[in-house]
């Protein structure tokens, strides 16, 4: 390894601290004796038995994880889909209907779903803010998928079918595993961006459906209190897991520079 | 695919199958819950509750068309603003008998004559907050909106002050200060009060309508401009911390503004038969009684004096005495060319 100018350390530091010192206040003040959280009084695990015996909390963290479930599993198969579809056929139109979800203010799509299952007389519920996350978390998914597509090299698809795979079987066996860290870094994405939305969940959610997002921000109003650090703590920690296990499945996730095709 | 579809499908259909339930679109934190279970063995029902953060919040969802509330918790103009979208049910009065536990005060507002929609729950008033040990010290007083405008005092306090960044809320306390109506829209009137807040603004630590509480209750601000249950939670917050002075609510005796929180059924409710139960329920004194013994709101049922906490009985605050009652006024909106006028005032005030 070459040596490398001190400046750079420092540099990466600094970054590096502007990016997690916040969680980690975050996670800090999840121990803090004061229920207003101002400044540090002393160390108790009040706040997490509080929020175990807190039910609609609880509702709320447990509604947001099965929706991000299930959107971050649809929206990764057909957002595969779809960046598959937009590499390989030069289509106008799809990536257009597929990415503007992705560029569209927050707030128009979260009232034109609205409206939307209004007009259809939909019940909203977690199925409306499910499919409302599905329908942005595809275009994120698309992205990332096709980007990891057009690095791939083409000939080993040709290859596979030369030696008489079908069709799926060269997809299944050669391009789904070449393209998987590209689908799971989608999955994982869908299913943040899912675990945190706000503006559009709010519009989509019926009477009765509350999220974690929206838990929180109501709360706003009668001041946070550490319960709110304590959830927080606890999600971070299970996004911690999802990485590991991500890059556990597809270690090359985490380093996926070092075996790209050569081009 | 198909089974995930029909799962979806399942839990789209589910609650059609659950037992009796109401669905209460509220505040965070605006009912007890002794009263929520009480209500639910009375009535054999659920309780669904579904909070927002902001009269605009629940006005946006429900003018593009979102159903299955039942009852709402709107204020004041929020009120107004639904009855003139027709989004409102009328309320049926025979369902209702509690409803003569209410302060007539508090009745027949210009908003809502003769309450056919609309049947108080609980209010606030816009007031000073302040430090009472470094009040007492400094010598200023605390009932007279001079101590966040006139620059003889804020000079004691320079820097220790917040004031709320509204501009409904400040132009009204200006208003006030100057002997006007809060509602007044006489533009000469309106650019005096900007002229009060221009001379005042050096002397203030900030606008802040979020995080005063707890810079009130650490110490950092002595004196605020902000809402009575706030700073009624303020104190609470420093006792519990142990600190060494204790948080006051001073009400103004120019007069001060007052919001006042009205249960209002939406014209789509799936239960108003419930609605009507849960208002009538509320409307009784000890029901009542219980919001304000929780977070200290003011309490505009006459009959739920009886059940108010010993210590929070004499709070001007929770049960305005009668002078103070015929200075409180309610918010009215605004019309679209003077709300443009203030928002030009209310920016050149912040940007100096």
């Amino acid at each position: 390894m070459r040596k490398r100018s001190p400046w750079l350390w420092v540099c990466a530091l600094v970054v590096y601290a502007f990016l997690y010192l916040p969680l980690v206040i975050v996670v800090v003040y999840s121990f803090n004796d004061s229920r207003l959280n101002a400044e540090w009084v002393g160390f108790t695990l009040d706040w997490y038995r509080k929020l175990f015996a807190n039910d609609e909390m609880l509702l709320a963290a447990g509604n947001s994880l099965l929706i991000a479930f299930v959107a971050s599993v649809v929206s990764t198969i057909l957002g595969t889909m779809a960046g598959m579809a937009m590499h390989r056929y030069r289509l106008r139109l799809l990536p257009i209907l597929v990415l503007t979800p992705i560029a569209i203010p927050e707030i128009l799509m979260g009232v034109s779903l609205l409206i939307f299952f209004v007009l259809l007389n939909f019940t909203l519920g977690l199925v409306s803010v499910a499919l409302a996350h599905i329908s942005f978390c595809i275009g994120f998914v698309a992205i990332v998928v096709r980007a990891r597509l057009s690095g791939m090299d083409e000939t080993l698809v040709e290859a596979a079918r030369d030696c008489g795979a079908s069709p799926l079987q060269a997809f299944a066996h050669v391009t789904l595993p070449l393209i998987m860290p590209g689908v799971i870094a989608g999955a994982l994405m869908a299913f943040t961006l899912s675990i945190d939305d706000f503006v559009i969940t709010f519009f989509t959610a019926g009477a009765g459906t509350v999220t974690l997002p929206l838990q929180i921000y109501s709360m706003i109003k009668i001041a946070v209190t550490p319960e709110v650090n304590a959830v927080s703590t606890l999600l971070m920690l299970l996004t911690l897991l999802l990485i590991v296990i991500a890059s556990k499945v597809s270690p090359s996730l985490l380093r996926s520079n070092q075996e790209k095709a050569p081009s | 695919m198909k089974k995930l579809a029909i799962v979806l499908l399942a839990l789209a259909a589910l609650p059609a199958f659950a037992k009796d339930q109401l669905h209460l679109y509220n505040w965070n934190n605006y009912i007890a819950q002794e009263t929520v279970k009480r209500f639910e063995d009375f009535c054999k029902c659920e309780v669904v509750q579904t909070y927002y953060s902001d009269n605009e919040e629940l006005l946006a969802k429900l003018a593009a068309g979102a159903k299955g509330y039942d009852v709402l918790v709107p204020t004041g103009n929020a009120v107004q603003a639904l009855i003139r979208g027709s989004q409102l049910k009328p309320l049926d009065k025979k369902e209702l008998p509690n409803l003569k536990n209410v302060d007539p005060t508090y009745l027949n507002t210009p908003f809502d004559p003769d309450n056919k929609y609309s049947a108080p729950y609980a209010m606030s008033m816009t007031i000073l907050g302040y430090n009472e040990e470094k009040m007492k010290e400094l010598g200023l007083p605390t009932d007279t909106w001079a101590a966040i405008f006139d620059p003889k005092y804020l000079a004691k306090v320079k820097g220790r002050v917040t004031v709320l960044d509204s501009p409904d809320e400040l132009f009204a306390a200006a208003l006030k200060y100057l002997g006007y109506s809060a509602n007044d829209t006489d533009e000469k009137h309106w650019k005096e009060a900007a002229d009060v807040m221009r001379k005042a603004k050096p002397f203030w630590a900030a606008f802040n309508a979020s995080s005063y509480i707890k810079e009130l209750t650490v110490g950092n601000i002595w004196l605020v401009h902000g809402y009575s249950n706030d700073i009624f939670q303020a104190n609470q917050d420093a006792q519990a911390a142990g600190r060494k002075f204790h948080i006051r609510q001073g009400l103004p005796k120019e007069g001060a503004v007052l919001a006042v929180d009205s249960m209002v059924i939406h014209k789509a409710a799936p239960r108003p038969d419930l609605a009507h139960k849960f208002i009538n329920f509320m409307l009784d004194g000890k029901n009542s009684a219980e919001l304000t013994n929780l977070i200290g709101s003011g309490n505009p049922n006459l009959d739920a004096q009886k059940y108010i906490k010993p210590e929070l009985k004499a709070n001007p605050a929770i049960f305005p005495p009668k002078d103070v009652q015929a200075k409180l006024e309610q918010l009215q909106d605004l019309k679209p060319a003077q709300r443009r006028l203030r928002s030009r005032l209310w920016t050149e005030i912040k940007a100096r």
